[in-house]
């Protein structure tokens, strides 16, 4: 009994900064066994790539932390890809920005209103918008990618401000401010509310759907933010990007230690598990694994940090002792 | 008179016979489109055989996946198991068909027993469990196979006469991809009538209810996974014999459409809930569409559109909500 209680103790405190033992380990790694992981070309290119990710999984925290899930992120950065380049082919980087934001949005509004209104399972309303939303970018870009030749907007994703990128300003500012909405407002803690008891937020009056709704539309235009940048780096629009995208966002967001039976689940455990999956394919790619091994490497990586940090995320229900076997 | 009849039979069938019917109508309908938008071409015999064909693989897949998202669970794995399975039966030819079998089998089983420990045993969410898994035996079948497709085992042995002619041969008429498609459903029809598929529903419908009831819950959780990469391994048998090759990507399309096809018929993801029937049906529908799509010639950019939307009017058709 009384390692019990010891349990009880000790593990929350695990279950919150797992996800941070796991980045430390992982960091101390690269710092003391891996050669140029401290070098600022490398710090650099994980920021770069995982600034995106971490913008993606930031919306995946809102939509799990209401138990939901949103499979049509990667689709969505390719959607916005797409659309920014052609837009602004025709109409200048200003109005492909907009553009690029707006329709990945849009789409984002159909999945939250068949979530929130019809109450169809968002693991299938998200499947099957994922597909809508890869289709459309392929359709529309008749499956090629388009080249962009704006100076401007492509130095806006390549761009640095004291040696840091503008896009880990971007995620790191969207971070900052996600953390406020969720802890110290009331749009906050109604998400909160929502994944743990759906029912108790409807009788305390919380409005279940417009929570909802506004969910699926902040990861699909935090996906869209994220979609920009990516297309600003990449020099063109594709449609064939982000491929996985959601997956890696799901897993980051879960490692972080959230629950996708939804109400648990904290910024800066989510921030933690996106820079866990930067720092382990920058010491893979440093310590020059051959990509084929690599996925064996981060599979394992994942289940370790999903065990450390999702303790007591299932204690096992017991029947009573002495009951007999079916 | 007859619409009362009809509408007493209606009222007096389970909730999930009546999906299953739903769905059997909508399968139905879409046959008949297939058949008039293809001016007959759908019906014919040779198109309905290539259906048959190309969807054994996803039809023995699917009741994989069907088994795991009963108990409640998803398994992003069986692509990548099914993968690793067209790999690991080329590689091992040269031990001679049989041990090429039986090991083809039971190393994505171990596999299967590792995703059981972890989701049934430790209590992680199945989702990240398996999704960390799939990475895993994905990386391990590139590993194994170098990262390209091969076409023949260890010393290059070849790939056995028995699976280079599998495809063209039949039983009684049948051919041979569908007699395993069919042996495996009357397995798995078994299976869930004996206590332990009974079981499963219990797991998945109500966890705390099955505890109470005695249930081993934690092993029936364990062999829903391990079933579920045992078909995957199934799948990449027949995988093999359809096209010669082992490929660490050749289960890569079959994760997202074993998921659609459960769900279009009409299982839920909450668990406790689906028919087998269902799911061969879905298995069809999807087929039925792939196929159609092809035969008229539709981009193969806009068949992730048609897809997705296919899966969205399923969902609302079958009156799928969440309860909570």
């Amino acid at each position: 009994m009384s390692t019990d209680r010891g349990e009880r103790q000790v593990l929350p405190r695990l279950n919150d900064y797992g996800a941070a033992l796991v980045l430390l380990c992982l960091v101390a790694y690269g710092v003391f066994r891996v050669p140029n992981f401290l070098s600022e070309m490398n710090l650099s290119a994980i920021l770069y790539q995982y600034s995106i990710i971490g913008l993606l999984a930031l919306g995946q925290l809102l939509v799990v932390l209401t138990a939901g899930i949103d499979l049509s992120q990667g689709a969505l950065l390719a959607l916005t890809s797409i659309t920014t380049a052609l837009v602004m082919v025709r109409h200048g980087p200003v109005m492909g920005v907009l553009a690029g934001l707006a329709v990945p949005a849009g789409v984002g509004v159909v999945s939250g209103l068949l979530v929130s209104r019809l109450r169809m399972p968002p693991f299938l309303v998200t499947l099957g918008t994922m597909g809508i939303a890869r289709g459309m970018a392929m359709r529309i870009a008749n499956a090629r990618p388009v080249p962009i030749h704006n100076e401007a907007f492509i130095s806006f994703g390549s761009g640095t401000l004291i040696h840091v990128p503008v896009s880990t300003f971007l995620w790191v500012g969207a971070s900052i401010g996600l953390a406020f909405f969720l802890t110290r407002r009331p749009f906050g803690r109604h998400v909160y509310a929502v994944g743990s008891s759906e029912e108790s937020s409807r009788l305390s009056g919380v409005s279940v759907a417009s929570v909802k709704l506004a969910v699926y539309v902040l990861s699909a235009f935090l996906c869209a933010v994220g979609g920009v940048i990516w297309t600003s780096r990449l020099g063109s629009g594709s449609p064939v990007g982000g491929q996985n995208y959601e997956l890696e966002s799901i897993a980051a967001v879960v490692v972080g230690g959230a629950s996708l039976f939804g109400g648990k689940g904290r910024v800066d455990g989510v921030v933690a598990g996106v820079l866990i999956f930067g720092v382990i394919n920058s010491v893979l790619n440093l310590s020059r694994i051959s990509p084929f091994w690599q996925g064996m490497i981060k599979g394992a990586v994942v289940l370790l940090a999903v065990a450390l940090t999702q303790v007591r995320s299932g204690a096992a229900i017991r029947a009573p002792e002495g009951m007999a076997r079916a | 008179m007859l619409e009362a009849v009809a509408r007493r039979w209606w009222q007096q069938r389970t909730v999930d016979t009546q999906r299953t019917f739903t769905t059997f109508l909508a399968m139905l309908l879409l046959i008949a489109l297939a058949a008039v938008l293809s001016r007959g071409v759908f019906i014919k015999p040779t198109n309905l055989l290539n259906l048959v064909f190309q969807n054994a693989i996803l039809g023995v897949i699917s009741f994989g996946q069907l088994l795991v998202i009963l108990s409640a669970g998803i398994d992003l794995s069986v692509g990548s198991m099914l993968g690793l399975s067209t790999v690991l039966l080329m590689i091992f030819q040269f031990l001679g068909l049989p041990v090429a079998l039986l090991l083809t089998v039971t190393i994505p089983a171990v596999f299967g027993a590792v995703n059981g420990y972890f989701v049934a045993q430790r209590r992680l969410p199945a989702f990240v469990v398996t999704l960390a898994m799939m990475l895993f035996v994905y990386s391990l079948a590139q590993v194994i196979s170098g990262g390209a497709g091969i076409y023949s085992g260890l010393n290059g042995a070849p790939l056995s006469p028995v699976l280079v002619s599998f495809n063209r041969r039949g039983l009684l008429g049948v051919p041979l991809p569908a007699v395993v498609w069919l042996l495996v459903l009357a397995g798995m029809a078994l299976f869930l009538r004996l206590r332990l598929g009974h079981f499963v529903f219990a797991v998945g419908g109500n966890e705390r209810a099955a505890v109470f009831s005695g249930v081993p819950v934690t092993m029936v959780r364990f062999l829903a996974y391990l079933g579920a990469s045992v078909l995957a391994s199934v799948g990449g048998i027949l995988a093999v014999a359809r096209v010669g090759e082992g490929h660490p990507a050749a289960g890569q399309t079959y994760l997202l459409d074993s998921i659609a096809a459960v769900t279009i018929g009409g299982a839920s993801l909450s668990g406790g809930e689906g028919t087998m029937i269902g799911t061969l049906l879905g298995v069809l529908i999807l087929g039925t569409l792939n196929n159609i799509l092809n035969l008229l010639n539709v981009s193969p950019m806009m068949q992730p559109a048609v897809k997705g939307v296919v899966i969205l009017l399923a969902v609302y058709l079958n009156g799928r909500r969440e309860q909570r």
